[in-house]
């Protein structure tokens, strides 16, 4: 809802909106929904800036088209790839997660989400250099367990700090201080970000089904409206900043016993790749885990591959899927 | 109607208006009952759960629109409100790359390069993100003047209308009214863009209802007149599906424009690796029901032709 009131845009004023109150008209949705002619008649005002003010109000409450053309080479010129780290998840995600979209990480406690994240996380701010912010909202993230990862793949205490410092923590522990921290990265955490050096490429979210699921059930409508408006301003984010967004969500069982995200059918629709997560049964090494694929909309889905959890880098299957065009422009 | 005559309009408005739009009926013969394509002013909608295969449909139907005539396309302008912030342009370029190619072999006499062919259809296509519903209803406004000032502009998709269902639903209220206020506008707006401008309308609802207390037995046969009073939810029913994620939950406004619903549903096994996907659309014109079933593969969607 977009109030009418004065200064919105140059021509209205007082008794402008004055003489459309008569009408019941107050908000920008009212008036652009009447046809100006026979506004003009009624609220004796003059049909030539009611049409004017109309074409301004449009302008500056709309979302513009664009022509798919200069978004695609847009497109190819800002997306970029960014890997894991882990040559089997990157080949499962046809090469790393991709900026401008959500990706989701669901798996049962202890199937590694979290170690996951911070994987990424590491081999984002350590091999790529990007700054990643790290929205915690189960007090998961430890500092110890980054420096310990690090360690693994530099010695120099220099590197190290260097890398941890990139990371960026927030912890919230309830869906509107999730919500609020989300739109203040919007608004203005992302910008200042960048400026500081170094463009932000990826948020990462753990969990939200922490904050989320609590919400939800009953017969309420608030849970599942804060819940949308959660994954609307994860969307936006993604897109608009040119951010690889990944999140983690627990699993539940469907009716044949078959595991499935949580946060129900409303949810399902928001990540644009899934990944599930399991513990590989009896096996050698108990930090095996399989990943499967299940939602992409660039590879066959169903797709398994094996890493281990302690030995991220490393790589146990053969080869990796080369990219198209994309390739070029990963950072 | 009367309204909008009344206005004053250009010249560009008027040809815009009274010469007919590009036709879409053979859109897609698959996917579509016999004879019962999209005529101008008809509203298609796609229905089904997460991964069932909707956009990716989307995304055929659009490229057919877009390609030239000369490969096998309408030439027809699209524009393509997305307000799940889904649409996936890679994936769009690398199907219609795909369906060019494939034209190109038969063909071959083309001396263009492929990315110029490429970019020449997309150039038919523009994108426009919401992220509210009160700035999808501002926008269907704005794109009023689009649609009267390109005639070659035939189609709408929006992915998906129910995107602020959840959103709407709670910053309403109490009243069913004003939660359904937003979407009943739109609708109402579209209602009004399909009528003047004779644009076809493709949107996407998300499969998010359970239908409790559903009797499947009931099988109604669809009426044959668009002025039905029937419940909107008895006039789909003959459409029966393998899910029970059917229900229609947007607002009865919105239920009355629709012309052509289409469920998607996915097979639980994929066999050989391969996942069935099927579709089962009804019209509010013919009786019956046009059942399809494809697999999409990486460029694009390929029907299965034994059913």
């Amino acid at each position: 809802m977009v109030i009418l009131r004065e200064g919105i845009c140059p021509g209205i004023n007082e008794d402008f909106i004055k003489a459309l109150q008569s009408e019941d008209i107050r908000t920008v949705e009212d008036f652009v929904s009447f046809n100006p002619e026979e506004l003009a008649q009624k609220c004796s005002l003059s049909y030539k800036a009611l049409v004017a003010v109309r074409r301004v109000l449009l302008a500056q409450c709309t979302a513009f088209p664009v022509s798919a053309a200069d978004l695609y080479e847009e497109l190819l010129s800002s997306t970029a790839i960014l890997s894991t780290g882990s040559p089997s998840l990157d080949k499962l995600l046809d090469s790393g997660l991709y900026t401008g979209e959500i990706t989701e990480l669901i798996g049962s406690p202890g199937s590694g989400k979290t170690q996951v994240c911070f994987s990424v996380a590491v081999n984002m701010s350590h091999q790529l250099k990007q700054t990643v912010f790290y929205i915690d909202t189960r007090g998961g993230v430890c500092a110890n367990r980054l420096l310990q990862m690090l360690q693994t793949s530099t010695p120099d205490m220099e590197e190290q700090m260097e890398a941890l410092k990139k990371i960026k923590v927030f912890r919230v522990f309830d869906v509107f201080s999730l919500l609020a921290c989300l739109q203040n990265l919007r608004s203005n955490g992302l910008q200042k970000a960048s400026v500081g050096g170094g463009s932000v490429k990826a948020l990462m979210v753990d969990s939200v089904s922490a904050v989320l699921s609590s919400m939800l059930g009953g017969k309420q409508n608030e849970g599942m409206s804060l819940m949308m408006q959660v994954a609307g301003e994860m969307k936006m984010i993604a897109k608009d900043f040119n951010i690889a967004v990944l999140v983690t969500n627990h699993v539940t069982k469907d009716g044949n016993g078959h595991l499935k995200a949580g946060l129900g059918q409303s949810w399902s629709h928001v990540p644009r790749t899934r990944v599930l997560l399991q513990r590989v049964e009896n096996a050698e090494t108990p930090s095996l885990r399989t990943a499967t694929l299940t939602k992409s909309s660039r590879q066959a889905c169903r797709l398994v591959e094996e890493f281990d959890l302690c030995h991220w880098s490393e790589e146990r299957s053969t080869s990796i899927s080369a990219k198209r065009k994309l390739e070029s422009s990963k950072p | 109607m009367t309204a909008r005559v009344r206005m004053a309009e250009n010249g560009a408005q008027l040809v815009s208006r009274l010469e007919g739009r590009p036709s879409l009926r053979d859109i897609e013969p698959n996917i579509f009952p016999v004879d019962s394509g999209p005529r101008q002013g008809d509203v298609v909608e796609f229905h089904g759960m997460e991964g069932a295969g909707k956009t990716e449909t989307l995304y055929h139907l659009i490229i057919r629109c877009i390609m030239p005539v000369q490969n096998g396309g309408l030439e027809v302008g699209v524009v393509f409100i997305d307000t799940d912030y889904h649409f996936d342009m890679l994936r769009l370029v690398s199907a219609l790359e795909g369906r060019l190619a494939e034209d190109l072999k038969e063909s071959d006499g083309s001396e263009n390069e492929p990315e110029e062919r490429v970019r020449s259809c997309l150039r038919r296509l523009s994108v426009v993100h919401c992220n509210s519903s009160v700035q999808l209803l501002l926008t269907l406004h704005y794109l009023e003047n689009t649609f009267s000032s390109q005639p070659s502009v035939g189609l709408l998709v929006i992915d998906s209308i129910s995107a602020f269902y959840w959103v709407d639903r709670f910053s309403g209220g109490e009243s069913t009214v004003c939660q359904e206020a937003n979407l009943r506008k739109c609708t109402e707006l579209l209602d009004r863009l399909r009528r003047n401008y004779g644009i076809v309308v493709f949107a996407t609802t998300h499969a998010i209802m359970r239908n409790y207390g559903s009797d499947p037995g009931v099988s109604d046969v669809p009426c044959s007149s668009s002025s039905s009073l029937l419940s909107s939810s008895h006039r789909w029913r003959s459409a029966e599906s393998a899910t029970d994620f059917d229900k229609p939950y947007l607002c009865r406004a919105w239920q009355r424009i629709v012309t052509h619903r289409m469920l998607f549903t996915k097979s639980p096994v994929s066999k050989d690796h391969k996942q069935v996907f099927s579709t089962a659309c009804t019209s509010i014109m013919t009786k019956g029901v046009k059942r399809c079933s494809f697999h999409v593969m990486e460029d694009g969607i390929k029907f299965v032709c034994d059913k």
